[in-house]
């Protein structure tokens, strides 16, 4: 017995060294050796698709470098990462959006990215609206993917049989009422919605926060509107639900930002705001027939701005950081990235290859490009980094909707209820 | 188990073991240890460290990625005094439980005691009730019925046509956790297989004799086979109710993580989940585990308890 437990403890020791070599073989952020990255990202199969031929160019010209790569939709996609990450075994490059870039920065899960701007990772093309939503305490966590904008997405066929004109040419608007009545006539009209209701995505409100004056979170983290502002917001949506001018409480608690599940994709519902970085996977779930318009509004704000629709981040506890700022700097400024990824995260981030991809895009990247060039002037800088705890809220705040359009709560007691838990969020 | 009470082994009645008799007997433990050894290490390391940490943990402010930091009960503090969702939880799992477990039990009774009758094909009749226990707990089935139960499902389309307007079940919360007790209680084949079981072993003469005295067939189910059958109605009841305290993957994948619409398929550990994984709140959530673990004891205590009163096991006289 003795001898065997000795002879054991033995081939212990030893495979415990070799297994402290093999680990400190792999601590090592060598340039010479191969090494694997893990780059992930939620969203569409357009956007999975061009990026995995994005990335697969990459590797052609860095042999040295082996991407795996995952995507899921967006509910998924954070359910996992932060599994992942918890456990240690995190991507190096992720995708993270204005929710989630303050929480994860907030956590010290992200990479500060400084020491390598201006060496290794090249942001001078990129405008600088765009780079302070990748900022947390004045520090470059993340890296906008790409610039959106809020638009309606509409097909044009429902409008027409209204006779609703609906404000596609540059220079052309239009305000909330008459927005309300032409979803109402073409609710009334056909089978569908005039629109899908808006209500449930905190990300609408703040457009029309921003038109009121107001915002969301003032600039140092707290909360920037009151219960009543909230109300008046869901009090107005309310007008259109009895007359199908928005869709029914069933399809509205099924949103989640996703082309799939979207009210114009499973023929619910007319037209949609949403983001223009959505364009080309609606175009792949719907079709091509679809027009863009911009949101209304009753003053000379229009609220819209120009956003970071994702951005890019590189994790702390990655081993191989230098090889992850070398795939995000090629996603960001090669051109010939750029082509392939088109206008799958809005446009270009970068402003060169975005005048080349709008140049020669066609399909949804061409309708993208259109809109965004229509309405220019009307597209405001980026709204600020939302702060820690904005993700609870932006949950909380489409939890309480369901209830406001399954008629358990009143709209005001609902919207004091956001404004307490938001509050709760915020000091956690 | 019918039999546990009349087959125990008598108590050896040995002269005090030797010493060297001891060092046998020593020995041959560590026989038995090493042949337990991979249910040991497993429950070591996969259950009893990882139920060790998280009692730690609920006492701390964890968020998953940074070191926990130690608050004492605050979290159970919260969870009792500041958090609605809390008590929403476990009123929806309250209802979900009181509604699933004896709807599926009743299920399984039925079913087993028509197969119990049954001369030809009974196994193949078996293999089919009991196909849906094995596939029940995947996801595929929770999206397969997700996609009965939604809007112009299969479910809406057939209520629709003899009249029924309903719209998705999934969809609406009045309905909604109805699909989730329809799910579990379709899931009814554990339960009647052991109820089958159980049946065999009712004694034939039981029955001829009550038929003898002119029992019909209900009282001859209230007066024999019930009583007959109670240990094993006791074995899962407690079984089936641990279960349900626990139902998580239905939930999830019908609502899509988020426990809607309106909060009405927010089970108690769909809420432990979301509290932990996408809030990042990991020390509340083992708080609430804990907490689920006590209740889920109580309960059971409770239920052996009063055990005494209605479970008649054979040999007993009453």
């Amino acid at each position: 017995m003795g001898r065997v437990s000795r002879r054991g403890a033995a081939g212990l020791l030893v495979g415990l060294v070799s297994l402290t070599a093999a680990l400190s073989g792999c601590g090592s952020d060598s340039a010479d050796g191969p090494v694997t990255l893990r780059f992930v990202w939620w969203g569409n199969e357009d956007r999975a698709k061009v990026t995995r031929a994005a990335v697969d160019e990459f590797q052609k010209r860095n042999p040295d470098i082996k991407v795996e790569t995952e995507y899921s939709g967006y509910d998924a996609y954070f359910q996992k990462l932060s599994t992942q990450v918890a456990g240690g075994a995190g991507p190096d490059l992720l995708q993270l959006d204005r929710a989630t870039v303050g929480e994860y920065a907030g956590r010290k899960v992200l990479a500060d990215l400084g020491e390598h701007t201006g060496k290794d990772l090249k942001l001078d093309k990129i405008p600088a609206n765009l780079l302070e939503g990748g900022k947390v305490d004045g520090k470059q966590y993340a890296v906008a993917g790409g610039a959106t904008t809020q638009m309606l997405i509409f097909d044009p066929t429902h409008f027409e049989a209204a006779g609703v004109p609906v404000p596609t040419a540059p220079g052309e608007k239009w305000t909330w009422a008459q927005f309300t009545e032409a979803m109402t006539k073409v609710g009334a009209a056909g089978q569908v919605a005039g629109t899908t209701d808006f209500g449930w995505a905190v990300d609408w409100f703040e457009v029309w926060l921003h038109q009121h004056g107001k915002s969301l979170y003032t600039p140092d983290g707290k909360l920037g509107f009151t219960a009543d502002e909230l109300a008046e917001y869901w009090e107005m949506i309310g007008t259109m639900r009895s007359g199908k001018g928005v869709s029914a409480a069933e399809v509205t608690t099924k949103m989640d930002g996703s082309v799939q599940n979207s009210g114009i994709v499973t023929k619910q519902a007319a037209s949609e705001i949403g983001y223009d970085s959505a364009v080309t996977g609606y175009f792949g779930a719907f079709g091509p027939n679809l027009k863009l318009a911009p949101l209304p509004s009753d003053v000379a704000e229009s609220g819209m701005a120009a956003m970071p629709p994702v951005s890019f981040a590189v994790s702390q506890r990655s081993k191989h950081k230098a090889a992850a700022v070398k795939l995000l700097d090629f996603l960001l400024n090669d051109p010939e990235a750029g082509k392939l990824l088109g206008a799958s995260r809005g446009v270009p981030p970068n402003e060169e290859i975005r005048a080349q991809v709008c140049s020669s895009a066609d399909g949804g990247s061409k309708a993208v490009c259109d809109y965004e060039a229509a309405q220019q002037d009307k597209i405001g800088p980026a709204f600020g980094a939302w702060p820690t705890g904005s993700s609870a809220i932006k949950r909380d705040f489409q939890r309480t909707y369901d209830d406001v359009i399954f008629n358990r709560v009143s709209v005001a007691d609902a919207a004091k209820r956001v404004v307490q838990d938001a509050e709760q969020s915020l000091g956690s | 188990m019918t039999q546990s009470v009349l087959t125990r082994p008598p108590v050896p009645a040995d002269p005090p073991p030797t010493s060297a008799a001891r060092g046998r007997r020593r020995r041959g433990q560590g026989v038995a240890y090493l042949f337990l050894s991979p249910w040991i290490i497993g429950a070591a390391l996969l259950t009893i460290g990882p139920m060790v940490a998280s009692l730690y943990l609920s006492f701390t402010d964890y968020d998953l990625f940074e070191a926990p930091t130690w608050i004492g009960v605050d979290n159970y503090v919260t969870m009792f005094t500041g958090d609605e969702r809390f008590w929403h939880a476990a009123w929806t799992t309250t209802k979900y439980v009181l509604v699933s477990v004896p709807l599926k039990l009743g299920l399984a009774l039925a079913v087993a005691m028509l197969l119990n009758r049954a001369r030809k094909g009974v196994g193949l009749y078996r293999s089919a009730f009991y196909a849906p226990s094995l596939l029940g707990a995947s996801v595929s089935v929770a999206l397969a019925w997700r996609a009965m139960f939604s809007t112009d499902g299969t479910v809406d389309r057939v209520l629709s046509s003899i009249g029924l307007d309903i719209g998705g079940w999934v969809d609406q919360p009045q309905y909604a956790l109805l699909t989730l007790v329809a799910l579990a209680a379709w899931q009814f084949g554990a339960p009647m297989v052991i109820f089958l079981a159980g049946l065999k072993q009712v004694p034939r003469e039981l029955y001829e004799a009550a038929a003898i005295d002119g029992a019909g067939p209900s009282r001859r189910f209230l007066s024999v086979t019930l009583p007959m059958l109670s240990p094993v109605i006791l074995f899962n009841l407690v079984l089936e109710t641990i279960h349900a305290f626990q139902a998580f993957t239905g939930a999830f994948v019908v609502s899509s993580g988020r426990g809607g619409p309106s909060d009405s398929t927010l089970l108690y550990p769909l809420y432990l989940y979301q509290r932990g994984f996408t809030d990042f709140r990991m020390g509340y959530a083992s708080a609430m585990a804990w907490v689920l673990l006590a209740v889920v004891a109580i309960l059971t205590a409770l239920v052996f308890r009063s055990a005494r009163r209605w479970v008649f096991y054979a040999g007993e006289d009453r």
